[in-house]
């Protein structure tokens, strides 16, 4: 006897839009947070790596090896999301160091990128309703 | 090396294996397609248990993201259309055969 | 971490540089004021006030509700706050030479306080300028969660 297939509607398109969408909002809270910190003293611009969130960071829990017993063990900290701070050396008087026409562009840039994908994303389910529905 | 006999095959007994290994009988196809219906209908619960669970936590303001919660509802609306669009089929296919005049 | 995670770091932001701006007012304001506080029994003139802000690290349950396994995300951050607002001891009080005023010492000269005006406008515009920015950064939020509610009505 056949097997009986998956229904699976929603693959490889739509679970990459979805991917790309939490890269483009973990971004974004990113952004605010740099713009937010714009005057705070000591303060480093923080990034998000698109491949890290890629790459679904339940993967990434891999725990340190350690050589000593008082080293840390950062099985945590590497599950994370993606951010991460950029000790850049460009900094200010007081150790701020976020450029704040880079970040602008930024934010505009991924403003741009998300409702791309959300149009997208949309549009794929419309098509979707419409086969199911049969042009009705 | 000795070569067994096949002695518990009689001629007849393997082609009518042969041919039920490539045809799919009527009963076979009913099954199949019940199995089809039932994963769908799994589906639909799963993807609308999912979204719920997302709607959920939107209200409660948990760790969620907004288009998290507006997927996984469309999801569920597709999911469940075509369900309902397979049973409409089915039962159509079902009343054409009844009209029939035997 | 709710969907208005960005909206509350921009919302602190705003609150400290507003906060910023008020302390900057207070400061313009008193930069004639001669009898502040009493300090020993003698009057002493308007210090200047300043604002130092610190990034606002996550509340306590995050980081439980992660190190249990329970949250994925460590996310971006939350916010900035305003840790402090101290007065400026090491700056010295102006002297100005005003013997007909009633707080002019045996010298004639008139303790005025530590405020400089041209730094305080500096700061002022740097402050707004912020504001400015961080209420960019709200409406770009504002409307990508108003487009991700039209998903599936295209």
């Amino acid at each position: 006897m056949n097997e009986v297939r998956n229904l699976d509607l929603f693959g490889g398109t739509i679970s990459s839009l979805e991917k790309g969408l939490s890269y483009a909002t973990l971004k974004n809270k990113t952004i605010a947070q740099n713009i937010a910190n714009v005057d705070t003293p000591n303060y480093k611009t923080k990034e998000v790596s698109f491949k890290d969130v890629l790459n679904d960071a339940k993967q990434a829990n891999i725990p340190a090896y350690r050589t000593d017993a008082r080293h840390y063990d950062f099985k945590i900290n590497i599950g994370g999301s993606g951010v991460y701070s950029n000790e850049n050396f460009r900094s200010r008087a007081n150790g701020n160091a976020v450029n704040m026409d880079a970040e602008q562009a930024k934010l505009a840039e991924n403003t741009i990128y998300y409702n791309a994908l959300i149009d997208r994303v949309s549009s794929k389910f419309s098509t979707l309703n419409n086969v199911v529905k049969g042009g009705r | 090396m000795a070569i067994n006999p096949i002695t518990f095959m009689s001629p007849a007994q393997s082609v009518n294996e042969v041919n039920v290994q490539n045809q799919l009988t009527p009963a076979n196809a009913q099954q199949q397609f019940a199995d089809t219906l039932k994963e769908a209908i799994a589906s639909v619960n799963e993807h609308q248990k999912t979204s719920d669970t997302m709607t959920q936590k939107l209200i409660n303001g948990g760790d969620v993201d907004l288009f998290e919660v507006m997927i996984a509802a469309q999801k569920a609306s597709v999911t469940l259309n075509t369900t309902i669009e397979v049973r409409n089929k089915a039962v159509e296919a079902y009343q054409e055969i009844m009209r029939m005049n035997v | 971490m709710s969907i208005f995670h960005s909206m509350n770091t921009t919302a602190s932001a705003l609150t400290s540089q507003r906060l910023r701006m008020d302390v900057i007012s207070s400061n313009i304001a008193n930069v004639d004021t001669t009898r502040a506080k009493q300090v020993n029994g003698e009057w002493e003139p308007y210090r200047k006030k300043s604002v130092t802000l610190k990034e606002q690290q996550g509340q306590f349950s995050n980081f439980l509700n992660m190190a249990i396994g329970k949250t994925e995300k460590i996310g971006a951050g939350n916010g900035v706050k305003v840790s402090s607002i101290k007065e400026d001891t090491e700056t010295p009080f102006k002297l100005v030479y005003d013997p007909s005023h009633p707080d002019a010492n045996a010298e004639g000269y008139v303790q005025m306080s530590n405020v400089d005006v041209l730094k305080e406008m500096v700061d002022l515009i740097s402050a707004s300028r912020s504001y400015e920015a961080n209420i960019t950064a709200f409406n770009a939020n504002k409307s990508m969660l108003t487009k991700a509610l039209e998903i599936g009505k295209g």
